[in-house]
C-alpha cells in the first residue's frame, strides 16, 4: 500500500476577497521530495495550510492514501508539518517538544524516551533533550521541530519554508541534510519556498506556482530546461527573453523569425501561432569570436558589459535582433577573452531554444537588463 | 568671528571652551533636561517617603519629627493600626476586597480576552466597545451609576462589601481583558497550530499549550487588578455602607480633613508596601517566564502598549 | 481547527458581566435623572419606560449651569481648573519624557521605574503626603519661613485654587508621562540624525519631527488624564475644604450624599457625562484604532 501518496484534486481556497487558490490538481506519489515553488502570494502556503488542516478548503478534495482528510481536523491527521517559525513550545525543553505528539498519542513512557533518542539522533542533536528552545540556535531549532515532526513516522512531512529565517551558508549546508534525511526516512516531504535555487537543488519534483494556479509540475531538470510558460522561464533562473514570430511549428522542430533572421528551435507540442516568445539560458548560449562562419542560428552581436562573477563570467550582449541577452561563461582561468563595445558572433543551438505563448505587455530589452542584475545578484 | 579666533588663539583645551562645547553638543545630554528630570522625581517621591517616615513617628505629629518608634504600627495600646478597630477593619477589608476582585475578575477577563481575540462575526465589534468602555468612564461616573441600579433596580443588593466587590470586578475586567490581550497577540496561533498537528485536539492546546503561554499575562494582571482595587477610592465609597466597609482609601480621606494621628501615615504605609510588593513580584514573573523569547524592553512595551499608552 | 460557537462562548461570562453592572446601571442614571421625585419622601421615583421621560430634572441642572445659574461658576472653575492642570502637567512631563526617552542613556532603566512607582503608590497616600507637609507647621510653611520667602506660616488648606491645581497636577501628571514616553521612545532616532542630515538645527529637528511624531501620545495622554479630572471631587476635598474651590464632582457628590436630591445629582451626571462623550469616543477610538494596528483585534 503506497503510504504518503498526495492527490489534491481542483482544490480552492477563497478568502473575501481573493482566490487564492483556484482548483489545483497535483499528485504526489510517496517518498518524493516534492516542492511548491512560487512567489509570494502565489498560494503555495495556503496549498500547503489546507493539506495540514489549518484552513478548510472552499471547495476540492485533498487525498492522502486514498482518503479525503479535506475537513478532518488537523490533530486527526497522518500528517506533520514543520513551521516557518519552528514553533517550538517555549515553556517546554528540547526533550518534551519532541515528545509532546507522542504523549498526545499516550505512548508508554518507555516507548516514548525511545523514540525521542531516536530521533534526537536522526537530526545529530542527541544530548540536546534538557535545553529550552531559546537557548538553541537557529539552526538547531529548525533540527528540533524536524525531529519533533518526524518521530510521529507521518506519512508526509509539510515544511513552509523552513531554511527561510537561517543564513546562506546555514542554509545551504541545511539543504543538503534535509534532502539526505528525506531519503534516510523515505516518507514524501512536500516543501514549500519562495527560493527557485532551493527547489531546484532538493527537489525530486517541482510545481511552479503563480496567482492561485499551478504553471508547470515537473522534474527540476525538465522545469529548467522545458518550460512551458513564460512565468515559468522566468522564474526559474534567467531566461533571455526574446520577441519571435512563428513561421512553422512541429513535435520535432520550430522555425520562429526574429527581426528577420530565421532561428530554428526545440519542437513544441504547444499550439502556438503568430507572435510568440523564444527563450535560451545563458549558459546555452555560445559566443563565437567575430568573423566567424555564420550558420544556422547565428546572430552578430555587440558586447555590452562583462561581469566577473567568481567561478562565471557573465557577459551581456546586445544582438543584432534588439535584445540585451545575457551568456554565462565558465571561468576557466585563462583570462576575460571578451572586451566592452567588441562584437562577437551569437551561438543560439537549435535545441537550447525553447518556444513559448507570448505574455501580454513585457517589453524584451527591459526583461534583459533586469535579468542581467538578477542573475548579478544571484550568483 | 575672526577677531574671536584671534584674541584666543592659544587657550587649548579650557573649561570655558569645554562648558561651551557641552552646551552646543548636538546629541549631548541639555542639562536643563536632566535638571527638570531629577527635580520632577523627586518632587513626585519624596513626599511620600516622608509620610512614611511620620508612620514612626514616636510623638503624636505628622509634622515634627521626634525619633523613631513603631507606636503607630502596634505600639499605642489605643490609636495603632493592630489595636484601633476602625483602622484594623479597613485594612482587612481592602485586602478582602483586593483579593476577591482578582479572584473574580481575571477569570473572566482571560476568558472574554480570548473570547474577543478572535471571535469574528456579529456583535464582536459591539462586545469589544463595551470592553473598553469603562476605561474611559470617569470613576465618578460609575460610582453614580452603580449606586443608583442597587439602589433603584437590583434592590436585593445593599451598599456593603457584596456591592463594593462588584463593583471593583466590573472595572478590573477591562484591564485583564487589555493586558491579555496583547500577550495573546504577541504569542499568535503558532503554537496552538503546532499542538494540532502533533495531534492534540483544540481542547488540549488550548489548555496544555496557550494557557500555559499565557501564564506571564495571568499574572501580571493579576498584579495590577489587586495594585487598581487597593488603590480604589470612589467606587468603594460610594458602594460602602460605612464602619467596616470603609477601605484605608476611605479611612485616609475621611482622617485627613479632621486631625489625624501618625495612624493615618501607618496604614497607607502598609497598604503601599503591600502593592509594591504584590506589583514587583507579578513584574518579576513576567520576565521570567519571557527571557528567553525577547528583550527585556519589549515587555515595556507590551503592557504598555495594551493600554494604548502611546 | 477550534468550533466556531467557542469563541464567543468564553466571551459571554465578561460580556454578560459588563452588561448587568455597566451597561444596565447607565441606563438606571437616565431612569433617575428623567424621572420624578416623589414630593413627600423626596425620594427619586425613576421612571423606565423612555417615552413616559420626565426631561424636568435635566433641564434644572442645565438652568443651574447656565451663566446666571448657581453652578455656573462650579462649572467654569472646573474647566479652568483641569486646563490649567493640564497645561502644568504637560510643561513638566513632556521634558521628563523627552529627557527619559531620548537622553537618559544607562539611567533610562532606573528613571523608568521612578516614573513609573507613583502609579503604583496609593493616590490617597501621595494626597495624605502633601496634607501633612502644607500644615501650618509643615516643612514647606517651614521652609518658606526659614528661608524668608514667607513673614509667617501660610494657610495652605484652606480653600486655595492654587492648592488644589497643584494636587491635582502632582496626582494626574504621571499618567501623563507614562504614554508621552511610550510615544517618544518609538520615535527611530534615524529620523532625527535625517532631519540634521538636512540641515535642521536641534531646536527645529525636535519642533519639525519629533513633536510632531509625538502628537498621539500628547493627545494620548492628555485624554487620558482630563477624564477623571472632570470627575474629581476627592481632590478638593483633601486639600481644601472649602466651596471656593467647590468643583462639579463636588456638586454630584453633595446631592447624592449631602443632601436629599439623587435625582438632581444623576441629572448633574448625565449632563457630564454626555460633555465627556466626546472625549471618551475619541479615546476609544484610538485605543481600538492602535490595538488593531498591533493586530491585537480581529487577528488571530
Amino acid at each position: 500500500m503506497a503510504r504518503g501518496e498526495i492527490e489534491l484534486s481542483k482544490l480552492t481556497k477563497e478568502f473575501a476577497d481573493v482566490t487564492a487558490v483556484d482548483a489545483i490538481d497535483l499528485q504526489v506519489p510517496a517518498g518524493e521530495f516534492f516542492s511548491l515553488l512560487g512567489p509570494s502570494g502565489c498560494g503555495k502556503t495556503t496549498t500547503l495550510r489546507m493539506i495540514a488542516g489549518f484552513e478548510q478548503p472552499t471547495s476540492g478534495q485533498i487525498l492522502l492514501d486514498g482518503t479525503d482528510v479535506a475537513y478532518t481536523p488537523p490533530h486527526q491527521r497522518n500528517v506533520n508539518t514543520v513551521f516557518q517559525n519552528y514553533a517550538l513550545f517555549p515553556h517546554l525543553n528540547v526533550y518534551d517538544n519532541i515528545a509532546f505528539g507522542l504523549k498526545r498519542a499516550k505512548r508508554p513512557k518507555a516507548e516514548i524516551r525511545e523514540r525521542v533518542g531516536k530521533a534526537l539522533e536522526l537530526v545529530q542533536l542527541s544530548g540536546y533533550d534538557r535545553r529550552k528552545s531559546s537557548q538553541l540556535s537557529g539552526g538547531q531549532q529548525q533540527r528540533v521541530a524536524l525531529a519533533r515532526a518526524l518521530v510521529l513516522n507521518p506519512a508526509v512531512l509539510l515544511l513552509d519554508e523552513p531554511l527561510g529565517a537561517l543564513d546562506a551558508k546555514l542554509r545551504k549546508t541545511l539543504q543538503i541534510e534535509l534532502k539526505a534525511l528525506q531519503q534516510e526516512v523515505g516518507i514524501t516531504f512536500l516543501y514549500v519556498t519562495h527560493d527557485q535555487e532551493e527547489a531546484l537543488t532538493m527537489s525530486d519534483r517541482l510545481a511552479v506556482m503563480n496567482g492561485g494556479h499551478i504553471e508547470q509540475v515537473g522534474a527540476p531538470q525538465d522545469v529548467y530546461e522545458d518550460p512551458e510558460t513564460l512565468f515559468v522561464a522566468d522564474f526559474l533562473g534567467v531566461s533571455n527573453l526574446m520577441a519571435a514570430r512563428i513561421v512553422s511549428t512541429a513535435t520535432s522542430a520550430c522555425k520562429v523569425a526574429v527581426d528577420g533572421y530565421e532561428l530554428e528551435t526545440r519542437g513544441t507540442e504547444l499550439d502556438v501561432t503568430g507572435e510568440a516568445k523564444i527563450v535560451i539560458r545563458p549558459e546555452r548560449l555560445e559566443l563565437e569570436a567575430h568573423g566567424s562562419p555564420p550558420g544556422q542560428n547565428r546572430v552578430p552581436g555587440m558586447i555590452e558589459r562583462v561581469v566577473y562573477v567568481g567561478s562565471t563570467i557573465q557577459v551581456i550582449v546586445r544582438a543584432a535582433t534588439g535584445e540585451s541577452l545575457q551568456a554565462l561563461v565558465q571561468n576557466t582561468g585563462a583570462g576575460i577573452p571578451w572586451e566592452q563595445g567588441t562584437p562577437v558572433q551569437l551561438h543560439l543551438p537549435a535545441d537550447a531554444l525553447r518556444v513559448l505563448p507570448s505574455g501580454i505587455g513585457d517589453a524584451p530589452s527591459l526583461k534583459g537588463e533586469e535579468q542581467v542584475e538578477e542573475g548579478a545578484a544571484a550568483s | 568671528m575672526t577677531t574671536v579666533a584671534e584674541s584666543r588663539p592659544s587657550e587649548g583645551f579650557s573649561t570655558w571652551s569645554r562648558l561651551r562645547g557641552w552646551l552646543r553638543n548636538p546629541w549631548g545630554k541639555p542639562r536643563f533636561l536632566v535638571l527638570i528630570t531629577w527635580a520632577y522625581i523627586l518632587w513626585s517621591i519624596v513626599p511620600v517617603l516622608i509620610a512614611v517616615q511620620f508612620s514612626f513617628n514616636a510623638t503624636r505629629s505628622r509634622t515634627v519629627w521626634d525619633s523613631f518608634s513603631w507606636r503607630w504600627y502596634w505600639g499605642d495600646p489605643v490609636d495603632s493600626v493592630w489595636h484601633d478597630p476602625t483602622l484594623r477593619h479597613a485594612l482587612v477589608q481592602s485586602f478582602k476586597l483586593a483579593g476577591a476582585d482578582v479572584l473574580i475578575a481575571v477569570p473572566i477577563g482571560v476568558l472574554l480576552a480570548l473570547g474577543l481575540a478572535r471571535w469574528r462575526g456579529r456583535g464582536s465589534g459591539v462586545s469589544n466597545f463595551i470592553m473598553l468602555f469603562p476605561l474611559v468612564t470617569p470613576e465618578i461616573v460609575m460610582g453614580v451609576s452603580l449606586l443608583l441600579v442597587f439602589s433603584e433596580l437590583f434592590t436585593f443588593i445593599h451598599t456593603g462589601t457584596v456591592a463594593q466587590i462588584l463593583g471593583h470586578v466590573t472595572f478590573s475586567i477591562s484591564f485583564v481583558v487589555v493586558i491579555v490581550r496583547g500577550r495573546l497577540f504577541s504569542i499568535g496561533r503558532q503554537y496552538e497550530e503546532a499542538a494540532a498537528d502533533l495531534g492534540a485536539s483544540p481542547f488540549v492546546a488550548l489548555t496544555r499549550v496557550l494557557l500555559p503561554l499565557l501564564t506571564p499575562a495571568i499574572v501580571a494582571s493579576a498584579a495590577v487588578v489587586f495594585a487598581i482595587s487597593a488603590d480604589d477610592f470612589v467606587i468603594s465609597q460610594w458602594l460602602s455602607e460605612g464602619g467596616p466597609t470603609d477601605t484605608v482609601p476611605i479611612r485616609i480621606y475621611s482622617a485627613t480633613r479632621a486631625a489625624p494621628l501618625p495612624s493615618v501615615n501607618a496604614i497607607a504605609t502598609i497598604m503601599m508596601v503591600s502593592t509594591l510588593l504584590i506589583v514587583t513580584i507579578g513584574f518579576l514573573t513576567w520576565r521570567a517566564f519571557t527571557r528567553g523569547e525577547r528583550r527585556a524592553g519589549k515587555a515595556a512595551e507590551d503592557i504598555g502598549g495594551a493600554f494604548n499608552l502611546t | 481547527m477550534y468550533p466556531r460557537w467557542l469563541w464567543r462562548s468564553l466571551a459571554l461570562p465578561g460580556i454578560a458581566w459588563l452588561i448587568i453592572l455597566f451597561v444596565v446601571p447607565f441606563y438606571a442614571v437616565l431612569g433617575v435623572a428623567l424621572g420624578t421625585v416623589d414630593p413627600i419622601l423626596f425620594q427619586p421615583v425613576p421612571i423606565w419606560n423612555p417615552l413616559e421621560w420626565n426631561v424636568g430634572w435635566i433641564q434644572e441642572a442645565l438652568t443651574r449651569l447656565a451663566p446666571g445659574g448657581i453652578w455656573f461658576d462650579v462649572g467654569v472653575r472646573t474647566i479652568v481648573y483641569v486646563l490649567l492642570s493640564l497645561a502644568l502637567c504637560l510643561l513638566i512631563g513632556y521634558p521628563v519624557a523627552y529627557y527619559t526617552a531620548r537622553h537618559a542613556g544607562r539611567w533610562k532603566g532606573l528613571i523608568l521605574i521612578l516614573i513609573i512607582l507613583p502609579l503604583w503608590i496609593s493616590y490617597m497616600m501621595r494626597m495624605l503626603a502633601w496634607v501633612n507637609l502644607l500644615q501650618a507647621d509643615g516643612y514647606v510653611n517651614r521652609f518658606l519661613v526659614f528661608t524668608h520667602v514667607l513673614n509667617q506660616p501660610r494657610d495652605w488648606l484652606g480653600g486655595s485654587a492654587s492648592t488644589v491645581i497643584l494636587a491635582l497636577v502632582y496626582g494626574y501628571i504621571p499618567y501623563l508621562i507614562l504614554p508621552l514616553f511610550a510615544s517618544l521612545d518609538r520615535i527611530d532616532r534615524s529620523h532625527l540624525e535625517a532631519a540634521r542630515d538636512l540641515g535642521a538645527s536641534p531646536w527645529s529637528a525636535f519642533r519639525t519631527v519629533t513633536l510632531p511624531l509625538s502628537k498621539t501620545g500628547i493627545l494620548g495622554g492628555a485624554v487620558l488624564i482630563t477624564l477623571p479630572m472632570f470627575g474629581d471631587y476627592y481632590t478638593p476635598n483633601i486639600v481644601s475644604g472649602s466651596p471656593k474651590t467647590s468643583l462639579v464632582g463636588n456638586q454630584i457628590d453633595l446631592y447624592f450624599h449631602g443632601g436629599p436630591q439623587p435625582t438632581l445629582g444623576a441629572a448633574l451626571t448625565i449632563i457630564l457625562a454626555v460633555f465627556l462623550t466626546f472625549l471618551m469616543l475619541y479615546y476609544l477610538w484610538s485605543i481600538h484604532r492602535a490595538q488593531r494596528d498591533v493586530g491585537a483585534v480581529g487577528a488571530l
